[in-house]
């Protein structure tokens, strides 16, 4: 008997925790997702849906403006499969220490209406192997 | 000379899957009886590897550039000790030293008492699994994903080795994690042979057999997260120690896993619980390690860390989907022994939950880690999860853990409530609560972690107080009372400096000050010079608060005459075990002004403090000891 009733609150401790998990879960899930996407498919996507995005691709080695004081970090993204096609950039914020031509970057923030790209944040990614092109550049 | 060194893989693989098979073919015909071939195939296996890894080095050490490896990863300005250490900052080096590493943990557990004394057909089974993972790692590193590849003629000067790795820190963070991930391969393939064997009810418990193993790997395990933390957040200049990329998920998930054993496996060992739970999350825990490897390796999710595609991605995968449903299909398949679960408002229940929510923060860092994957099959723009949605979903069910953390000393296994010791230290703990609150740290979330974090430091430290006097208190050993101290500590650390945090990008104009969370920050000084080997670029900040002086903060910027081209960032702080201010220098803007990340750190020492005794404790508890119910 003793062992039923135990068996009982368990089940419903459970249903609970389940319960709150999926809650969590769902909550979170419909509120917090971003799309997740390469340049290419950005440019696939209507700019209005895509409020909060988060873009992948190359700096291009053209098209790069530094922030003269007042001013954004102005730069045109490429995708990294295709060159050709490319999202124009800004950025306003501490720029790492790895971003140059030529870097991979991930940019967060939304698509502006004029199809270009406002960024919230500026990743550059880490590679483990270091780029003898970029060295010679200097 | 590198042609015999590929041999050497070629024969590991083929002596691993040799002793697997007839370790197998040896159980199905019952020639259990007297030493066996396949018993001894682990010396050929770890010597091999072992030979290999010397002339990898050997390679590496004479800047031998005909290998592919050497010439990819170092150069010939690097110095002898990151040439030499080159050997994991690869993928082809890193899986070789990752199967190096496994093998020799075989043999190292073969030479062990606890090895002898397993019945001829566990130890059969044991070699069998365990010679099945060698021949797969020696399978990936002969076909796909080669240290011995050659290109000729070489090139006459290696490609380097990324600066931002040249750091003692980072040199010492990939192995810990590679011996984490590995280190659990020796206890789950035990825990499988004993459940498959007809002896297995002879033997002791898997996880009494191979204890060392499972706390060494553990304690690697997290002082590699901790280390990586560390570095995001002093040498990178990022500003922050968890960012919640899928790397970092990666190694976490393992993590919470192998925790979540160690917890269900007191259960057992205490109170003959969930032994085939066990068999199942130990194995789970390896499989963890090489998702994160796969994770990691395979290219599958775009992430911070660029590793780039590889081929090793779907063999791991198929891998990894094999063993888990083998270890899956043995666990559940033996028989069960123990008994139910009794009281949920005891110890024992409240382990339950404790185990449960950490197998759902694994389940769910896997899931969002994946989602750009998983949400690719119903939508063609892949969808994934920023921070917002970790912090969201991740840090109540954390505050669950530490509230069960909190209570869980205070309770018997039975459900008793140790009044005497408990109601000062929750009295304790809600006074620490409402003063936090008092002093403006009111957000309910962080408040209820802050009060847990106090109940679990109130109670954890007393007990510990009282065992070093000698006085009997609880059945809790020193290693764990230590350990479960440094996370209440962590847990302190990351409600407070999680959301308390201030942070802004200020642009200074000497002499003129600015102002963040109740500091006041002027530049003094903006120095532009050269030191042997590198210009800077220094800015030196004064802090004030109510018109008293903090400190200075010189952050700086360098350029490297050997990595020109790249700046690297160099963090200062203002330490303190209360507020640390923290400042990243951006460099100037084109009115030159100099820009610089500053930001209020509240506590976050004691979540560096914390992880250090999470890190060393466990090594306390190597010594064995024995419970009443082993002792009897």
């Amino acid at each position: 008997m003793a062992q039923k009733k135990n068996t009982s609150i368990y089940l419903a401790a459970a249903l609970l925790f389940a319960g709150g998990l999926a809650w969590l879960l769902f909550s979170g899930l419909s509120e917090n997702s971003v799309y997740f996407l390469n340049v290419a498919e950005a440019k696939a996507q209507d700019p209005a849906k895509l409020a909060s995005a988060r873009l992948f691709g190359t700096v291009a080695p053209h098209g790069l403006a530094r922030p003269d004081g007042a001013g954004d970090l102005r730069f045109l993204l490429e995708d990294k499969d295709d060159k050709a096609v490319t999202v124009a950039v800004s950025y306003r914020g501490t720029v790492p220490d790895t971003f140059k031509e030529g870097a991979e970057v991930i940019v967060e923030g939304g698509m502006e209406k004029d199809g270009s790209f406002s960024a919230k944040t500026l990743m550059t990614k880490c590679p483990s192997k270091y780029q003898k092109q970029n060295r010679q550049k200097l | 000379m590198y042609f015999f060194a590929y041999a050497l893989l070629l024969v590991a693989q083929f002596c691993s899957l040799a002793c697997a098979g007839l370790a197998i073919v040896q159980i199905r015909q019952r020639q259990i009886q007297g030493a066996s071939l396949a018993e001894k195939g682990h010396w050929a296996v770890t010597a091999c590897l072992l030979l290999a890894s010397a002339l990898l080095l050997h390679a590496l050490f004479w800047k031998d550039y005909r290998l592919d490896y050497v010439a990819s990863y170092t150069d010939n300005i690097l110095d002898v000790f990151y040439r030499l250490t080159a050997f994991w900052a690869g993928q082809p080096g890193s899986m070789l030293f990752w199967a190096l590493a496994v093998s020799a943990m075989g043999t190292i557990f073969a030479c062990t008492r606890s090895c002898r004394e397993l019945q001829p057909e566990t130890r059969l089974w044991f070699w069998a699994f365990f010679h099945i993972v060698m021949a797969f790692f020696a399978l990936i590193l002969t076909v796909w994903s080669n240290p011995f590849a050659m290109t000729l003629p070489a090139p006459a000067d290696g490609r380097g080795l990324n600066p931002l790795l040249q750091n003692p820190g980072m040199i010492i963070h990939p192995p810990l994690l590679f011996l984490g991930y590995g280190g659990f391969t020796v206890p789950s393939c035990l825990a499988l042979a004993i459940a498959c064997s007809s002896q297995g009810a002879l033997e002791k418990p898997w996880h009494r057999a191979s204890r060392t193993f499972c706390l060494t790997a553990w304690t690697f395990l997290t002082a590699g997260i901790l280390l990586g933390c560390w570095w995001a957040y002093m040498e990178l200049g990022w500003g922050g120690y968890w960012g919640w990329d899928p790397v970092e998920n990666a190694s976490l998930i393992p993590w919470l896993v192998a925790t979540a054993t160690f917890h269900t496996l007191a259960m057992e060992r205490r109170r003959g619980l969930l032994a085939r739970t066990n068999v199942f999350l130990i194995s789970l825990t390896t499989i963890a390690g090489f998702f994160a490897t796969y994770l990691v390796r395979s290219g599958v999710i775009d992430s911070v860390h660029a590793f780039g595609q590889s081929p090793v991605g779907a063999p791991l995968l198929v891998f990894i989907c094999a063993m888990l449903l083998l270890s899956a299909g043995i666990a559940f398949q033996s028989p069960r022994r123990g008994r139910a679960l009794t009281n949920p408002a005891s110890r024992e229940g409240l382990l339950v939950l404790t185990v449960c929510t950490l197998l759902a923060l694994a389940a769910i860092i896997l899931l969002a880690t994946m989602w750009p994957v998983v949400s690719r099959l119903w939508t063609q723009a892949p969808q994934g999860l920023d921070a917002k949605f970790y912090n969201r979903v991740c840090l109540p069910l954390g505050t669950l853990v530490a509230l069960a953390l909190a209570l869980c000393p205070l309770l018997s296994w039975k459900g008793a409530f140790d009044a005497r010791r408990g109601l000062p230290v929750l009295l304790l703990a809600a006074l620490a609560a409402g003063l936090c609150a008092f002093l403006g740290y009111a957000r309910p979330h962080p408040l209820a972690a802050t009060f847990a974090a106090s109940a679990a430091i109130g109670g954890l430290a007393l007990f510990m107080l009282l065992k070093l006097l000698g006085r009997p208190s609880s059945d809790f050993s020193l290693g764990a009372l230590g350990c479960h101290l440094g996370l209440a500590l962590f847990v302190l650390g990351v409600a407070f400096s999680g959301p308390y945090k201030n942070e802004a990008d200020l642009s200074f104009v000497q002499g003129e000050p600015q102002t963040l969370g109740g500091y006041e920050l002027v530049l003094k000084d903006l120095q532009q010079g050269r030191q042997p080997g590198y210009e800077f670029l220094l800015a030196e900040i004064e802090v004030m608060k109510d018109g008293r002086a903090v400190g200075i903060l010189r952050p700086e910027k360098r350029a490297y005459d050997k990595f020109g081209g790249m700046f690297f960032t160099e963090v200062d702080v203002l330490p303190s075990l209360g507020e640390e201010l923290y400042a990243s220098l951006s460099g100037m803007d084109g009115r030159g002004r100099a820009v610089a990340k500053v930001s209020v750190e509240p506590l976050v020492n004691w979540l560096w403090i914390g992880g250090t005794l999470m890190s060393l404790m466990p090594l306390l508890a190597l010594r064995r000891r024995k419970t009443k119910a082993e002792a009897q």
